[in-house]
């Protein structure tokens, strides 16, 4: 355990107090002693462990999961859950960082990074939440919206006195409160925008942004109802200045990984940086998540300087449509195995990128400030999202483009081949389209990847 | 006369309206769910036309080379309609209004923007159907529709062609309603299939047309009301479409013995169960009663416990034995409701049977056994048979 805590950057001062909390959150987890043997492995294999940057975000990830599963026995007397909320995460700082009572739950991060990237422990939460209403199947339902429902149902996270979501991308997760509401009698609150932005107003999204900073606001009160205190436009400027200097440094790397040949570090390490970002965060521990990528960034740099990668020089540079696998690094890491360098993602981009500053991005409201996750790719209507990816390809020269669309979502997954499409006809570079769950690790079939990454990497002519 | 007259009416209504598109009339498409006021449309001096096609696998496979198949087969057919260019109602059309409802449909609306023939007005529909700004935003989105309209049809729309238009629908949904309410009695003279061809041809007749051929089948069905007693299972059909040329599940259900006296179903048919205030503000009015005062489709936010409530009291009053939930393929929030109406249910010792259609020709075969033995459960068995 010791040595597993150490790659996750436990500091040896830390572990007193530590080692007994992590224990008893691992044995609540159903994590044994052989688990963490084949923990070290994976995270060995599949994960630049030697950088102190890794490690230490690990190290986030665990604190918050001990956090989390520890929640009631630690005495927090109340619980909010935020799922597939975005910007949910800045209200939640606020919360932990004005309240010692409060648990603030995102239970999707910790729980993926922990139990499926470490310890591959990942199915049986899926597996819990098809045996209830997310049946597995054609329907192909979200397995992130199966994770929560198969946390419930696993008794893995505190009973939430508040339970939140957002309709902005999709109505399963809304859906699925709707569900635990009447069924297992649980409070929530859904906010929303409105998807009706047309191409000829791209890309001002005014509309749309005013509409959910009214909802985020009505979330706001009712989550202050229910902790009993104030959450004021000060506690939340502060945390957006902080997760401000957090995205810059997250923003740090990705500029150094696009600009580097070869590529520094491999794709899967992205997921440590993404999904630090809804979870919330004390202030403190937001600093240390900024100084964690500082150092990653310090280290990718020396890599850089050495001409050191995980590809060889010139390998092809490949564009990511969506992230990257969130419980299972086998299929980034075949990638590099295969011999290409995936070099960012649409998810790095936005529709606000190189535009000059709009009226809205410059507010004095908090809550349209969180409300601009609008403009993110993903958030953005299909047209705005050809604009933005058509723009990256351009300007990183990308080889090709790998889209390996999350089949749970019917937003991602029904853009696939019009985006393959618009980049063929746009770009003339090849487009492999790799249907996928990116939340279930049972998708994964090592040959069939393998085959059709060599075929794709001998499609492309580098340099275009 | 009228069914006579209804469907004479129907032949020729494409050949009307391509008439009409050469007199400069404008012809405005707009997806179903019951979320597009067609009111405002009518106002404008534009014809509505409701895209509700399918049912038959070729559209909703030529879209498979756009979309993957986790599109809905409703919404994969409404872009194959217009891959194919071969359905005269879709090819008319010269501007689509979307309602942007659930995922599958606003993605099918997003591809049709992406091809850029046809000029397209996006409809925001707030998924918080009960909440005040949501409210007013929607109305605001309903008089951006009408700048739109007038805009694109040179015609003003004034308020007194808004309360002549609502009195025009009111009238139809008033008919409609009444002639649904019949089957609550004990021999219904008119099959679902029945009712719900004549739902959809509300959809492509001239309205006025579509009126008079409503009272008059009215007063007939008033008529012939049989006394005697159904002697067959009575159901309620439910789930998330039912459009045009979707009548395999009806046929199934009638031929397997059972009798569909009810149907909730949110896109594909015509919502008749209110209607809207003609007094006051019209975008008022309309907003209210398109979004607020109906019973909310699945992927409305907290829609669940609402549309079963709803449900509940029509199995009451048309004193439906059993339900038949239809649903289609990768319809995610319909499948998640499907379990909690199904368990609601049981609690009530109503069952509840759940089938699915990708509008394959092999669906037929699983339907079928699946509804026979639903159905011969509900009467009782192989023996009471």
């Amino acid at each position: 355990m010791l040595e597993l805590l150490e790659l996750c950057g436990y500091e040896a001062h830390e572990m007193e107090f530590e080692l007994p909390r992590v224990r008893k959150a691992f044995t609540k987890l159903g994590i044994t002693d052989e688990d963490i043997l084949a923990g070290k492995q994976r995270l060995v294999t599949y994960f630049d462990i030697e950088l102190k940057g890794v490690r230490k975000l690990f190290g986030l990830f665990v604190r918050e999961l001990v956090n989390i599963t520890l929640a009631k026995e630690e005495g927090k007397k109340k619980v909010i859950h935020g799922c597939m909320a975005p910007s949910f995460d800045v209200l939640g700082s606020a919360l932990v960082s004005n309240s010692r009572e409060v648990c603030v739950v995102v239970p999707n991060p910790p729980f993926m990074v922990v139990l499926g990237f470490i310890f591959d422990k990942f199915v049986p939460i899926l597996e819990a939440a098809e045996k209830q209403w997310l049946k597995s199947g054609l329907v192909s339902h979200c397995a992130m919206v199966k994770t929560r429902l198969g946390l419930f149902a696993l008794n893995l996270i505190p009973r939430p006195d508040l339970l939140i979501t957002s309709g902005s991308l999709c109505e399963t997760s809304p859906k699925t409160n709707d569900l635990l509401h009447e069924l297992y009698d649980i409070p929530t609150y859904c906010y929303d925008t409105v998807q009706d932005r047309e191409l000829w107003e791209y890309p001002d999204s005014s509309r749309a942004i005013q509409l959910s900073a009214k909802g985020i606001r009505r979330m706001v009160q009712r989550v202050q109802e229910e902790v009993g205190f104030e959450i004021t436009d000060d506690m939340l400027w502060e945390v957006l200045r902080i997760k401000g200097d957090f995205s810059a440094a997250v923003s740090k790397v990705h500029e150094l990984i696009r600009s580097s040949d070869p590529v520094p570090i491999g794709s899967t390490h992205d997921n440590l940086l993404t999904w630090l970002s809804p979870v919330p965060l004390s202030i403190d521990n937001l600093v240390a998540a900024t100084e964690a990528v500082n150092t990653l960034h310090n280290e990718l740099q020396e890599r850089v300087d050495r001409g050191v990668g995980v590809v060889e020089k010139g390998a092809p540079k490949i564009f990511s449509i969506l992230p990257f696998h969130h419980t299972d690094p086998r299929l980034e890491h075949l990638v590099n195995q295969v011999g290409m360098a995936i070099v960012a993602t649409d998810m790095e981009f936005t529709a606000t990128r190189g535009m000059p500053a709009s009226t809205v991005a410059v507010t004095n409201d908090p809550y349209e400030a969180m409300s601009q996750y609008l403009q993110a790719s993903l958030l953005v209507p299909l047209s705005g999202r050809i604009s933005i990816i058509l723009d990256a390809c351009k300007r990183l020269k990308v080889d090709g483009v790998l889209n390996h669309y999350h089949v749970g979502c019917r937003s991602v997954a029904g853009d696939a081949l019009i985006l393959k499409d618009a980049i063929t006809k746009e770009l003339g570079i090849p487009v492999l389209l790799l249907e996928w769950e990116n939340f279930d690790p049972r998708v994964y079939h090592h040959e069939q990847y393998k085959t059709r990454l060599e075929l794709f990497k001998s499609m492309i002519r580098p340099g275009g | 006369m009228e069914q006579k007259g209804l469907n004479s009416h129907l032949r020729d209504r494409p050949a009307q309206l391509r008439g009409a598109k050469e007199k400069g009339v404008k012809i405005i498409g707009y997806f179903p769910g019951n979320y597009v006021p067609e009111e405002i449309i009518y106002a404008s001096g534009a014809i509505p036309m409701c895209l509700t096609d399918g049912g038959t696998p070729h559209p909703a496979d030529a879209a498979l080379s756009v979309v993957p198949p986790i599109i809905c087969p409703f919404a994969r057919a409404q872009l194959g309609e217009r891959l194919l260019k071969t359905n005269p109602y879709y090819s008319m059309i010269d501007m689509l209004v979307a309602p942007i409802t659930c995922q599958h449909l606003k993605k099918v609306t997003e591809i049709w923007e992406y091809y850029g023939d046809i000029k397209i007005f996006k409809l925001g529909i707030p998924h918080q159907y009960d909440g005040d700004f949501e409210l007013e935003y929607y109305t605001d989105r309903l008089r951006a529709l009408k700048d739109r309209l007038e805009a694109f049809t040179g015609n003003e729309i004034t308020n007194k062609k808004l309360s002549d238009a609502i009195e025009l629908y009111n009238r139809m949904r008033e008919l409609l309603k009444n002639i649904s309410m019949m089957r609550s009695g004990l021999s219904p003279a008119l099959s679902a299939l029945d009712f719900v061809k004549l739902n959809h041809a509300s959809f492509y007749a001239d309205p006025v047309f579509m009126v008079d051929a409503l009272e008059s089948l009215y007063r007939g069905l008033e008529k012939s009301q049989a006394k005697d007693k159904l002697d067959r299972p009575r159901l309620m059909l439910t789930g998330p479409n039912l459009a045009r040329g979707d009548y395999k599940i009806l046929e199934l259900i009638e031929e397997a013995g059972g009798k569909v006296v009810i149907e909730e179903i949110c896109e594909g048919i015509r919502y008749y169960w209110n209607q809207i205030e003609n007094n006051g503000d019209p975008f008022q009015s309309l907003a209210k009663g398109y979004l607020r005062d109906r019973v909310p489709c699945a992927f409305m936010r907290s829609s669940a416990k609402k549309r079963l409530d709803f449900a509940l009291k029509l199995i009451a009053d048309f004193r439906a034995s059993g339900v038949i939930w239809y649903e289609l393929q990768c319809c995610e929030t319909y499948d998640q409701e499907s379990y909690f109406f199904n368990k609601k249910l049981r609690e009530q010792n109503i069952p509840m049977l759940i089938v699915e259609s990708n509008y394959d020709v092999s669906d037929a075969g699983p339907l079928r056994a699946r509804i026979d033995a639903f159905i011969e459960l509900m009467k009782g068995g192989p023996d009471h048979a």
